[in-house]
């Protein structure tokens, strides 16, 4: 006969098939129930800023991609328009309007990936590969244009590396023309399922107080009710 | 103060040259809410002859931002905490903690969050010196009888 339960802590990770990365957590039991999770971060801090110090300018671009590989055009251009300020350089019309084409795509490959790993951590096979599939296609832009597919290192200080070879804007255009329809589909396998929607609604509330004190920001915060847009 | 203030555009910038009037500024700036100007980031600096807490807000009530600069000996790098005002500034001091070795005095779990426990000294200050890549990413080379 069971007289009641001890708490104890168990580790859980660094290496574990629920994390998206390296990832350790110290959680404190009682029971079944989680009574405090103790996070450890720090398996993959790189030190960035450091290794910036022995690097020059220029240098560091590459690095930039790789600060979010889901959308590497993002970081890069925080940067070069950061070190461009301090020189005081203007871009060329052109390679502006690139810039954000490829900020742009970088984002939308970020969603999709977003929608597609948000259904597969619920057991949604399906709309990860329809998802997938059409971030494959924007990858496509961006292996064409500067050879790397997630982290195109694509900006340089001043401008871009080099124009977008001609098969570019067809190209473009024609993914474009898809889109809505993509955006239909995911709406019709994912947030129209019922599954779906029985998984994800009324679980995990953030209140908004709490939200707002623990410096939330972006989708989650929106989520807890707050009106808040960057933008 | 005229020195220290300076307004560009949406964005204002103040550099606080005590450090505990952080949490001043913006009970001032807010009275009733002050939870309403949400912290962004706060990071720490080192700019060789001293240190500095930089704290950087956007506003819940509108589009403005607010960047407070607070100056810290080198010596003695203590500044108030300000996780009584938000919660979510812990992992943030913790983090400055453990790069520049800045001590918030009311934290109230100040340990190491990126570096493991037993690790000695402070990575981002200008004054800890690594070996460059080129000498650290030699070959191992194998020992005898291995």
């Amino acid at each position: 006969m069971i007289e009641g339960t001890q708490e104890y802590s168990l580790n859980m990770g660094p290496q574990h098939p629920s994390t998206h990365g390296v990832f350790r957590m110290v959680v404190h039991l009682d029971g079944e129930v989680v009574t405090n999770v103790e996070p450890k971060i720090g398996y993959l801090h790189r030190g960035l800023e450091k290794m910036a110090e022995s690097r020059t300018y220029t240098q560091f671009i590459p690095y930039t991609d790789r600060l979010d590989y889901l959308a590497g055009p993002h970081n890069s251009l925080g940067y070069v328009q950061a070190v461009e300020k301090l020189m005081d350089i203007e871009v060329p019309e052109r390679a502006e309007y690139l810039r954000v084409i490829f900020a742009e795509l970088g984002r939308i490959a970020s969603h999709l990936f977003m929608i597609a790993s948000g259904s597969l951590d619920i057991s949604g096979w399906t709309p990860w590969s329809y998802c997938v599939r059409d971030r494959e296609r924007i990858l496509d832009f961006f292996e064409m244009t500067a050879g790397n597919r997630m982290t195109p290192n694509y900006f340089r200080i001043g401008g871009v590396s080099h124009d977008v070879p001609d098969e570019f804007m067809p190209a473009l255009e024609s993914f474009l023309e898809d889109m809505p329809e993509m955006i239909e589909e995911y709406y019709g396998i994912f947030l129209g399922n019922e599954i779906a929607q029985s998984r994800m609604k009324s679980v995990g509330i953030l209140p908004k107080e709490l939200a707002e004190n623990l410096l939330i920001t972006g989708a989650n915060l929106r989520a807890s009710g707050v009106q808040y847009d960057v933008r | 103060m005229s020195d220290n203030f300076a307004a560009v555009g949406l964005l204002l910038a103040f550099a606080v040259v005590l450090p505990i009037v952080v949490m001043a500024i913006v009970h001032l700036l807010a009275p009733h809410k002050p939870h309403k100007e949400k912290l962004i980031d706060l990071c720490g600096m080192d700019l060789e002859d001293h240190l500095e807490v930089v704290y950087q807000l956007s506003s819940l009530r509108g589009p403005q931002r607010l960047r407070i600069v607070a100056r810290v000996e080198r010596e003695n790098p203590v500044i108030n905490s300000v996780t009584q005002l938000w919660k979510g500034s812990d992992f943030l001091e913790r983090e400055a903690f453990d790069m520049f070795g800045l001590q918030f005095r009311g934290h109230p779990n100040l340990k190491r969050i990126y570096m493991w426990d037993d690790f000695e000294g402070y990575p981002m200050r200008k004054d800890y010196v690594i070996e460059s890549h080129e000498q650290r990413a030699v070959m191992r080379v194998r020992k005898e009888g291995e």
